[in-house]
């Protein structure tokens, strides 16, 4: 093979393992998406940024607040994954009740497991509660918008639809306002 | 390297005036100066720039949030993009126009980033940023094993820096799988031998080494860095000739190891206050503080002397440079509580004048008058 024709093949097989990187993550969010266990959860939006990424709003959930004493086993590491367990209380709200490092089997149509992750050290003391990160806490809106989100915020009932799969991870599916479904989230 | 070809030019004129050089032989070396081509001419730093900004463009684009366009629409156009920048790294290479192809690939390789960011954008996924950014670092390195490529190899030293401060921002622990990642590059870097990307391993490798005192041990450990960066100016020195013999490298390896020593000491002395002084009381922790400075500075003036005596120029810069910096930092730290300002200049200039005299000593030993006198 001449020199010509090997760089043109290098050439493309970077852009093939490139572009092959790209589908991947597309296609694995669009496979939790369309077919992750639907929650809703609710939200409140705080102080929309301006980032390299773009504006977004910041969504703070109250299951992203665990009471520490619910880890059964071993302390998970700063920025290690663990695995929080959400029970469907008799008012339909989301309430945390295990933590563990590993992933556990839960079979009960009112429990679902989410993989979160911690930025702090995770505390022992029984009425200490851990800030937990699940990669659902950025709503990225066109921009301009963030401030309108956090303004409804103030009067109104925010609550985001989730998608959780099998091995606990969760993708936004949309925002909904008062009850009605204002930001929807296309596939593709 | 012009500059390189205007001393050139400036010595075979007087060496040919003198009548060591025929006219003949000059002429020979002036043809083969010009054929040499620059690796940093104006065109190819322009089109990397070029490259970088296009880069820059994209993602803000990014940032953007194009609402106008469906999501896959905007997939599309990203791997449009992408496969354009190869596309026309291929035109190029074919054109013989080397420095213009691998400012597309690095285009490519800043448009395959963008992406990544634009699809967590896009759907609202947050995960752990640092493996976004490793991604891309992986990317750039096959983009330079593939095509060759030089600023590829560049890109992918600076992601992998990007990655291990940030990953180590999130974790505050060591983060030993930067090793072999590293290793990976530096691999490619030695295979390539395009000295810069050398440079840019080894200087990937400090700003790794550097901190590592702050996550391991009682998270005091900076005498382990100045450990590491003595054993390897000294290994360098030691060993010199016999790693010259494999890879030229025994002269900047020297330079790195002083530079980690000193910015390890300089930790332990002045940003670290607890490595040394713990909960001691004031004075005692100041004589630990003066033992420790005297101990950097005598390691900094033997690597002056050996610089000197072995002709290491960037060696001897960095340790001028270093000399300074833990003069002027100790002069503000101490004054006004040990030091009195004008005993202070005192001892300063007494060291550096004794330098000066002995630099100039062994100067003179080295290039003895007859030699010098041209």
């Amino acid at each position: 093979m001449n020199s010509s024709r090997k760089i043109l093949l290098a050439l493309a097989i970077i852009a093939l393992a490139q572009t092959a990187v790209l589908a991947g993550i597309v296609i694995d969010r669009v496979r939790l998406l369309q077919s992750g266990r639907e929650i809703v959860l609710p939200i409140i939006p705080v102080d929309p940024r301006d980032l390299f990424r773009g504006e977004y709003v910041r969504l703070s959930y109250s299951v992203g607040s665990v009471p520490s004493r619910l880890l059964e086993g071993p302390k998970p590491g700063r920025n290690d994954a663990f695995y929080v367990v959400l029970e469907k209380a008799a008012d339909g709200a989301w309430q945390p009740v295990k933590v563990s490092a590993a992933m556990p089997a839960e079979t009960s149509p009112d429990r679902v497991v989410l993989k979160g992750r911690a930025l702090h050290e995770w505390m022992q003391s029984p009425t200490a509660r851990q800030l937990v990160r699940y990669g659902i806490e950025s709503y990225f809106v066109p921009e301009g918008q963030g401030k309108r989100l956090e303004d409804l915020a103030r009067e109104k009932k925010l609550a985001a639809r989730i998608a959780v799969d099998g091995r606990g991870n969760a993708a936004i599916k949309g925002l909904i306002i008062d009850g009605v479904v204002q930001y929807e989230e296309p596939l593709l | 390297m012009s500059w390189y070809r205007n001393r050139v030019e400036r010595d075979l004129t007087r060496w040919q005036t003198a009548g060591w050089v025929s006219d003949q032989g000059a002429s020979a070396i002036r043809t083969d100066l010009r054929s040499r081509q620059s690796p940093f001419g104006a065109a190819p730093i322009f089109a990397v720039l070029g490259a970088v900004l296009f880069g820059f463009a994209v993602m803000s684009f990014v940032a953007a949030h194009w609402t106008g366009m469906s999501k896959l629409a905007r997939l599309g156009l990203l791997l449009a993009t992408l496969w354009g920048c190869y596309g026309a790294a291929a035109v190029l290479f074919q054109r013989q126009l080397a420095a213009f192809a691998h400012a597309a690939v690095l285009g490519g390789i800043a448009v395959y980033g963008a992406s990544i960011m634009l699809i967590a954008q896009m759907y609202h996924m947050e995960g752990s940023p640092p493996d976004a950014v490793l991604m891309w670092a992986l990317g750039a390195l096959l983009a330079a094993v593939l095509a060759r490529s030089n600023p590829a190899l560049a890109a992918t030293f600076v992601l992998l820096v990007v990655w291990t401060w940030w990953e180590r921002s999130l974790t505050h622990g060591p983060h030993w799988s930067f090793l072999p990642a590293w290793a990976a590059a530096a691999g490619v870097a030695v295979w390539l031998g395009w000295r810069p990307s050398l440079h840019l391993a080894a200087l990937s490798l400090v700003a790794w080494l550097e901190p590592l005192g702050y996550f391991i041990l009682d998270h005091h450990a900076h005498w382990i860095i100045v450990a590491i960066g003595a054993a390897v100016a000294i290994a360098a020195a030691v060993a010199g000739p016999a790693i010259d013999r494999h890879i030229q490298a025994s002269a900047a390896l020297f330079a790195y190891g002083l530079a980690v020593a000193f910015v390890g000491l300089y930790v332990m002395q002045f940003l670290d206050r607890y490595s040394i002084f713990g909960s001691q009381q004031y004075s005692e922790s100041i004589q630990r503080l003066l033992l420790l400075a005297v101990f950097t500075l005598a390691i900094l003036l033997a690597g002056m002397f050996w610089a000197l005596a072995h002709d290491n120029r960037g060696a001897l810069w960095l340790a001028y440079a270093a000399f300074a910096i833990e003069i002027f930092t100790l002069y503000v730290r101490t004054f006004g509580t040990l030091l009195n300002t004008s005993l202070f200049f005192l001892v300063a200039a007494t060291i550096v004048s004794l330098l000066a005299w002995a630099a100039y000593r062994l100067h003179q030993r080295k290039t003895p008058p007859q030699e010098a006198a041209v």
